[in-house]
């Protein structure tokens, strides 16, 4: 994290959370140009045509752009406050959107691309002080915010969602110590005929780390905006009572808090709570069988969402028979995640399934352990599978749907990360000397430990004594 | 004690008055007292024995990974021991040619007792500086001040500065399996009552390990059964000063080679065998001992999965037949030795000259002593080499310079040098020490440094001689022939950047040679050079109106040219690193009062009293956050001394 930003620097200011409007800070000398670049004024107060013409203390209505694709973002409210007139004595600006995730994150995201960076803890309130806009007195009280801010991030750090990321991270961060070690053991004990000289496979390190990273970076801003969800597949052919099923675990207590589309708009996502836990039922109506065979789009949809899920309820209807749910477990499962789904007998106060025997000990032979026979209608054992969702969400860590970078700031921190392994990779391949690589993989390494917190050096020197045997 | 006390010991007399007093005349040392009394100060320099001089206790060589560059940087800013060292090499090799130039590192063996000799000599032609073979017992301390040490003979000198560099004699014990002998490295003396004096005056005292190989005698070893390992020619010298005179070092016909042998199925049984009889797993040694020179039997019982490791045999110099044996220490009982020994290729009728043992010995914790190596806790004395918790000749040598000229820039009143982590291995050296502490001897390490592509052996010279200069350790001669290097290096970048080719047949020859497309247009010769797997020697096919120059010379241009994107990059990060080191803290600051400061950070802070805002931030245990509070407290205190001015 820069001590003291130098570009313009963002942040939202208004809490976490869906509101109706969420209000975006930016302040720096020269936050205006980046403005002016990404917004058509509509209207304001004296007519003028770009933000910088504004006068400080008045308001425009724009629309925000994505510059690359000239697509408007939102409409928004500008305002603009003029040095030395704003809190923080720089020039600043704040954009009133509308309240929605991923509006927020895009506009967010779009800020960050074009030269603004991300706020660091109390960055306003500190900015203002040095600026001379707080006085003497409440330099404690500016101490406080930087202070509450970063425990507020700390905590923040702990919470399941990030604890997810660091883990994913940590993974990256090993590859790249790997490849670091590897490089430094060749550098540090040259003379040594038994330390691995091994540049193929310095580069399938950075290569793994790089995809990750990569993967990690696209996932932001990508329009599925979560917060810390549990997210949990219905799955099943039409009419297998996957909407009844909905229906009931939602109730009329809990209501729907929003319908966003997915990424495929053949899926919904629902919001609800199941016994407090937060949990987004994605309702995957892509798998549906066209005459005898099962649709290929259907079979894509459908993984996407078993890939991105933590837990599938798979529905079998009374009237299904067993070879048309194996073959689309077979098609969707792959082997993974197998204790994580569980099959539903829906309807069962219509009727049992005539094949449910065979159907349980076909699936048992996929790994799938957990079977509920269910009714909507008569809320026949919807408690059970309640207490199914609660128990898998209750296994720590054992999420591994995908990770989502929602924050601007690590997004920032890995698409530098990002450009630095391509250097490295770039050197590794041209030839240039190791030195370059590891120089470059180690900013990498920097940048992601300031999402991480470990420092390079004493990290590398353990991982190099840990690894090799070497000595005088 | 203070001076009145000293004065009553029975026997005491003061035996003379000098600026700067040094104990001890290990590589640490012979630096200090070098660099103090070419500062004109009044130098005397005490050694428990004049024939140890600048010893090699250990390998017989100079120089290596990280190593090299400090002995590099250590000439550069006007230091010894790249000179010696050159006048003693008897070979020299540059290690990680195929690594890229940030890691090349230059190495020499050493003709051991040639370098003791030549070291000896220099330092006793330097003027101003008194050599004593000497025991120093005690410092004498008035107010918190050092003003004077004494002798085992009662003997007191009064100074105003005073470097400790005891290396690892201070209360030390040599082991071999269940032999314990009261006694410093190669059977010296051992220094005894300093540590106690520095306990007294509240110095932290730790206790490390550390531990040599044996060393057989060449005529009862068969090489025949060893691999040979060859000098190299053409090899820069060490010193700057040597290299832009055109002094050549050993050439590859005065060189010596090297030996590499593997130990055996029968050296892993024997080790297993005795292992009972280690000191190490007994729990007779007490010190911690280091990572990266683990003892012979350790690496067999850390890394079980390999099943021998390499040794090699080193030449100890030309007027002697002993052969050091790296890569096998120990600290297993003598008769195990011999048999240890016998079970490797080419030694089985090995006579040891000298047996393997482990050294115990006290020193200071280095988090004690500020970056310009000076106690915190009593004021003019400083502390350099061994006894701040590192490893290594070179490491000792380079804070030995460092410690000689602080002491002597303390007396003269004048701020010390500090070097950063961003201008030599010797600022990253340092830094580490005061900073972070040590548990295990400290070994440089080029994986240490951040700035890495920037702290190369090629450009000491350019980062450190005008600091060394400035000082005065650099004389107006030489300065004049840096300078006129410097120039030549940026000339020379500027005619490659304006000297342009077209696809001469000479050019698409070399480029198809090593499977490369010609460029269709003209190209620039600096464009040329930068591509990947060409060099600035293999240009010269087409570049005839270029100048003959030195390696160092011709390294710098191509590293330069070829490291340009690399290097911005880590400029980059140099000045955003700069930007906290400049923010100096106050000394007397109470970090208690500071609200916002976690407590861990607040505690660590006290403890440590960092210098700068940027030392502050490499504490363990001190956030981000610790620093951007800490950042707005030092503004609001300024602007408060501001305002009662007013």
């Amino acid at each position: 994290m820069p001590i003291m930003s130098k570009n313009p620097f963002c942040a939202c200011s208004t809490p976490v959370g869906i509101g109706g409007i969420a209000v975006i800070r930016i302040s720096g000398d020269g936050c205006g140009k980046i403005i002016d670049k990404m917004t058509r004024i509509i209207r304001s107060a004296d007519g003028v045509s770009s933000f910088s013409q504004m006068r400080g203390y008045t308001m425009a209505l724009a629309d925000f752009f994505d510059i690359e694709t000239n697509k408007v973002v939102d409409r928004v409210v500008l305002a603009r406050f003029e040095a030395p007139h704003s809190y923080t004595g720089q020039e600043m600006a704040e954009i009133s959107c509308h309240g929605g995730n991923a509006v927020k994150q895009e506009i967010l995201r779009l800020l960050l691309s074009n030269g603004c960076d991300p706020a660091g803890p109390g960055e306003f309130t500190k900015t203002a002080f040095f600026n001379g806009k707080i006085d003497l007195s409440s330099a404690e009280a500016v101490m406080d915010v930087i202070a509450a801010d970063s425990q507020r991030a700390l905590m923040a750090a702990n919470t399941q969602l990030n604890g997810r990321l660091n883990a994913k991270l940590a993974s990256t961060e090993e590859q790249l110590y790997k490849a670091l070690a590897i490089i430094e053991m060749i550098v540090e004990f040259p003379e040594h005929d038994d330390t691995p000289e091994n540049d193929e496979e310095v580069l399938k390190l950075c290569n793994i780390a790089r995809g990750e990273i990569d993967s990690l970076c696209k996932s932001f801003g990508s329009g599925r905006m979560l917060s810390e969800r549990m997210r949990i597949a219905l799955c099943g052919l039409p009419n297998s009572g996957k909407s009844s099923l909905l229906n009931c675990l939602s109730g009329y207590d809990r209501a729907i808090v929003t319908q966003v589309p997915g990424t495929t708009r053949d899926t919904l996502e629902v919001e609800l709570s199941i016994e407090g836990i937060p949990v987004t039922l994605v309702d995957t109506a892509g798998i549906r069988k066209t005459s005898d065979e099962i649709e290929a789009m259907g079979v894509t949809r459908a993984k996407k969402a078993f890939e991105d899920s933590d837990m599938v309820l798979y529905l079998v209807s009374p009237d299904t028979n067993l070879d048309s749910v194996i073959v689309q477990l077979n098609e969707l499962l792959l082997g993974k995640k197998a204790d994580r789904i569980c099959i539903l007998f829906s309807k069962c106060d219509s009727g049992k399934n005539s094949e449910e025997e065979e159907i349980k000990c076909a699936c048992s032979k996929l790994g799938i352990r957990n079977f509920i026979s269910v009714s909507a209608k008569d809320e026949i054992n919807v408690d059970v599978v309640k207490e199914l969702v609660v128990r898998i969400f209750e296994q720590e860590g054992a999420f591994a749907s995908q990770i989502i970078l929602i924050n601007a700031r690590h997004y920032e921190i890995l698409k530098e990360a990002r450009e630095n392994l391509d250097m490295a990779i770039g050197a590794l391949n041209d030839g240039v000397g190791v030195d370059v690589a590891s120089s470059v993989i180690r900013l990498a390494l920097d940048r992601i430990g300031q999402i991480t917190g470990k420092t390079v050096s004493a990290e590398l020197v353990d991982t190099i004594f840990s690894k090799f045997c070497i000595g005088k | 004690m203070n001076f009145e006390q000293a004065k009553s010991i029975e026997y005491a007399y003061e035996a003379g008055s000098f600026d700067v007093a040094i104990v001890g005349a290990g590589h640490a040392g012979c630096e200090a007292a070098h660099a103090a009394s070419k500062l004109g100060l009044k130098t005397i320099l005490f050694t428990l024995h004049l024939d140890a001089l600048a010893n090699l206790p250990c390998n017989p060589s100079i120089g290596g990974t990280a190593k090299g560059q400090l002995v590099r940087e250590i000439d550069a800013l006007g230091g010894i021991m790249g000179k010696v060292a050159d006048q003693c090499a008897i070979q020299m090799r540059m290690l990680n040619r195929s690594k890229g130039p940030a890691v090349f590192s230059p190495r020499a063996q050493i003709d051991r007792s040639k370098y003791s000799v030549m070291m000896k000599k220099v330092l006793e032609n330097q003027d101003n500086l008194f050599i004593k073979q000497g025991h120093i017992t005690d410092l004498i301390v008035d107010d918190g001040k050092i003003v004077g040490v004494m002798t085992e003979s009662k003997a007191i000198y009064r100074c105003k500065a005073c470097v400790v560099c005891t290396g690892t004699y201070m209360e030390s014990r040599t082991i071999m399996g269940e032999v314990i002998s009261l006694s410093g490295p190669d059977g010296l003396p051992r220094s005894q009552g300093l540590s106690k004096s520095l306990k007294e005056l509240g110095l932290p005292i730790l206790r490390f390990k550390t531990g040599t190989p044996v060393r057989v005698n060449l005529a009862s070893i068969d090489l025949s059964q060893m691999s040979i390992q060859s000098g190299e020619d053409d090899i820069p010298p060490f010193s700057f000063e040597n290299e832009m005179k055109g002094l050549q070092v050993a050439s590859i016909d005065e060189q010596v080679p090297c030996y590499s042998i593997w130990t055996t199925d029968e050296t892993r049984q024997v080790i297993h065998d005795n292992m009972d009889r280690s000191p190490l797993y007994s729990g007779v040694i007490e010190g911690t001992g280091p990572r990266y020179c683990p003892s012979i039997e350790d690496k067999f019982v850390r890394f079980k999965d390999k099943s021998r490791h390499q040794i090699f045999v080193e030449h100890m110099g030309n007027d002697t037949n002993e052969m050091y044996l790296q890569g096998f220490s120990t600290s297993l009982p003598e008769q195990i030795q011999e048999q240890m020994v016998h079970s490797l290729p080419g030694l089985q009728k090995a006579t040891i000259q000298r047996n393997a043992y482990a050294i115990e010995y006290d020193l200071v914790d280095p988090l004690s002593v500020k970056p310009s190596l000076e106690s915190k806790i009593v004021d003019g004395l400083f502390t350099a080499g061994q006894v701040n918790g590192s490893s290594g000749y070179e490491e000792a040598a380079a804070q030995g310079i460092v410690a000689g000229i602080n002491a002597s820039l303390k007396v003269l009143n004048k701020e010390p040098m500090i070097l950063t982590r961003s201008q030599a291995y010797i600022g990253v050296l340092v830094d580490d020490l005061v900073t972070k502490g040590t548990n295990e001897p400290y070994r440089m390490m080029t994986s240490r440094a951040e700035y890495r592509l920037f702290l190369r052996q090629d450009n000491c010279d350019r980062r450190l001689t005008p600091i060394g200069h400035e000082i005065g350790l650099i004389d107006n001669e030489r300065f004049c022939l840096f300078e006129q290097k410097q120039a030549q290096i940026i000339e020379e970048k500027q005619r490659l950047k304006s000297t342009f080719t077209g696809p001469v047949p000479e050019l698409v020859k070399l480029m198809e040679d090593i499977g490369m497309k010609p460029p269709q247009s003209g190209i620039s010769l600096e464009e040329l050079i930068r591509r990947p797997g060409i060099t600035y020697d293999m240009v010269s096919l087409i570049d005839k109106n270029r100048k003959d120059f030195t390696t160092d010379i011709k390294k710098a241009v191509e590293t330069d040219i070829k490291y340009e994107g690399y290097l911005k990059l880590e400029e980059a990060k140099i000045a955003s690193f700069k930007k906290l080191e400049e923010k100096a803290i106050p000394q007397e600051l109470d970090y208690e009062v500071i609200s916002g400061l976690r407590l861990e950070a607040k505690q660590k802070l006290n403890a440590l009293r960092p210098v700068s805002v940027g030392q502050a931030s490499r504490i363990s245990g001190v956030s981000p956050a610790d620093i951007a509070v800490l950042l707005v407290f030092l503004e609001a205190n300024k602007r408060e001394f501001k305002h009662e001015r007013l």
